[in-house]
């Protein structure tokens, strides 16, 4: 049987737009989901974790708030380049009710963090990660940085370190977005 | 022939696509497969590890100078009869990144090598031994860390009966007595 190529060209094709199109699929849904479904475009998944003094902090409780939650490591010096901005816009866009939240993504001892965390001068809290939150958060990389607006929706997502400018759009964005009510914290 | 190319160049963008996700889409280390260490009894010998570390990414060396960065650690399964002397690491490179152009880290990039000293006791009995250990390290790119990993390692020391002394009545060895 002699082979058509215009039909094998056609095959090779389909097989090739499949294989791509498989590709964007399975990474979307890797990149998106917390093994619940999309996270971008629907409410943070909330958690409870224990501040380096040892205080609870329940995401939910700032709602109202906008939120940049921030996923970093003490051995991750990109994360160290982007804390002093976050210093920063800490100060900045804070009295209009924007909340930044760090959650340590470490095997560091809580002693370590915080050591480490005063070096950086850090004015926000810093949370005590845990497995379970950074899986439904997807956080494979550090930093791994999220923007939730005040109604706890969340908004966007960052993978890596990003410019300044990146940040303060989505914080902008974080904070136009919602209502604005007490946050409970 | 332009089926073949069509195909290939189909193909290699597909292949694209799969790359531009953020993060590695393998280990970032891997490990060349060891030679076989042959080592007489009672007498050290040395095995050479041989890694890999995929472009576009460095590991800390086993003496990264900034605090709280974790070193790479070669970690082998102790075993009987046949001691683990000292692992030699090679030195990092003092290199900086594009997050922090003003901080050299200490890194290993590339191709590194590490040796491990074995040595076996007289009493070994002739033939192959497998080892095993662990390779912990942690990997970064230009923009971005991964959390730490174990990358399984394995060698082989084949040990080989200690020639005999000539002349020499094990009898009256002074060992013998002791």
């Amino acid at each position: 049987m002699k082979k058509n190529p215009l039909i094998l060209f056609f095959i090779a094709a389909i097989v090739a737009a499949m294989l791509i199109t498989g590709i964007r699929i399975a990474r979307n849904n890797r990149a998106n989901s917390g093994g619940t479904g999309q996270l971008i475009g629907n409410l943070a998944p909330d958690f409870t974790l224990q501040t380096i003094d040892g205080k609870p902090l329940k995401l939910s409780d700032l709602r109202g708030k906008a939120v940049l939650l921030n996923f970093w490591a003490t051995f991750c010096e990109p994360c160290k380049v982007e804390m002093p901005w976050f210093v920063e816009l800490q100060k900045e866009y804070g009295p209009q009710g924007f909340q930044i939240v760090g959650v340590a993504n470490d095997d560091a001892s809580s002693d370590e963090i915080s050591k480490f965390a005063k070096n950086m001068g850090i004015n926000y809290p810093i949370l005590i990660g845990k497995d379970s939150v950074s899986d439904t958060y997807n956080v494979s990389v550090l930093p791994t940085t999220y923007f939730v607006d005040r109604d706890g929706k969340l908004i966007a997502r960052e993978f890596g370190l990003q410019s300044r400018s990146v940040f303060v759009d989505h914080i902008k964005k974080a904070l136009s977005q919602g209502q604005a009510v007490q946050a409970r914290r | 022939m332009r089926i073949l190319l069509t195909t290939a160049l189909l193909v290699l963008s597909a292949y694209a696509v799969a790359q531009d996700d953020f993060g590695p889409r393998g280990p970032v280390v891997t490990m060349a497969p060891a030679a076989v260490v042959t080592a007489v009894q009672g007498k050290p010998a040395t095995a050479t590890l041989e890694f890999h570390v995929a472009s576009g990414y460095h590991i800390n060396s086993n003496m990264p100078k900034t605090e709280f960065l974790i070193p790479t650690v070669l970690k082998i399964d102790a075993a009987t009869d046949i001691v683990i002397g000292k692992t030699t690491y090679p030195d990092g490179v003092d290199q900086s990144f594009p997050f922090d152009p003003d901080e050299k880290l200490n890194v290993y990039t590339g191709d590194f090598k590490v040796d491990v000293l074995v040595r076996p006791l007289h009493s070994v009995q002739p033939g192959k031994y497998a080892f095993r250990g662990i390779l912990k390290y942690q990997a970064c790119d230009n923009k971005a860390c991964y959390p730490p990993k174990q990358l399984p390692v394995t060698f082989d020391v084949k040990i080989a009966r200690a020639p005999r002394t000539p002349g020499r009545n094990p009898a009256q060895s002074p060992d013998a007595h002791q």
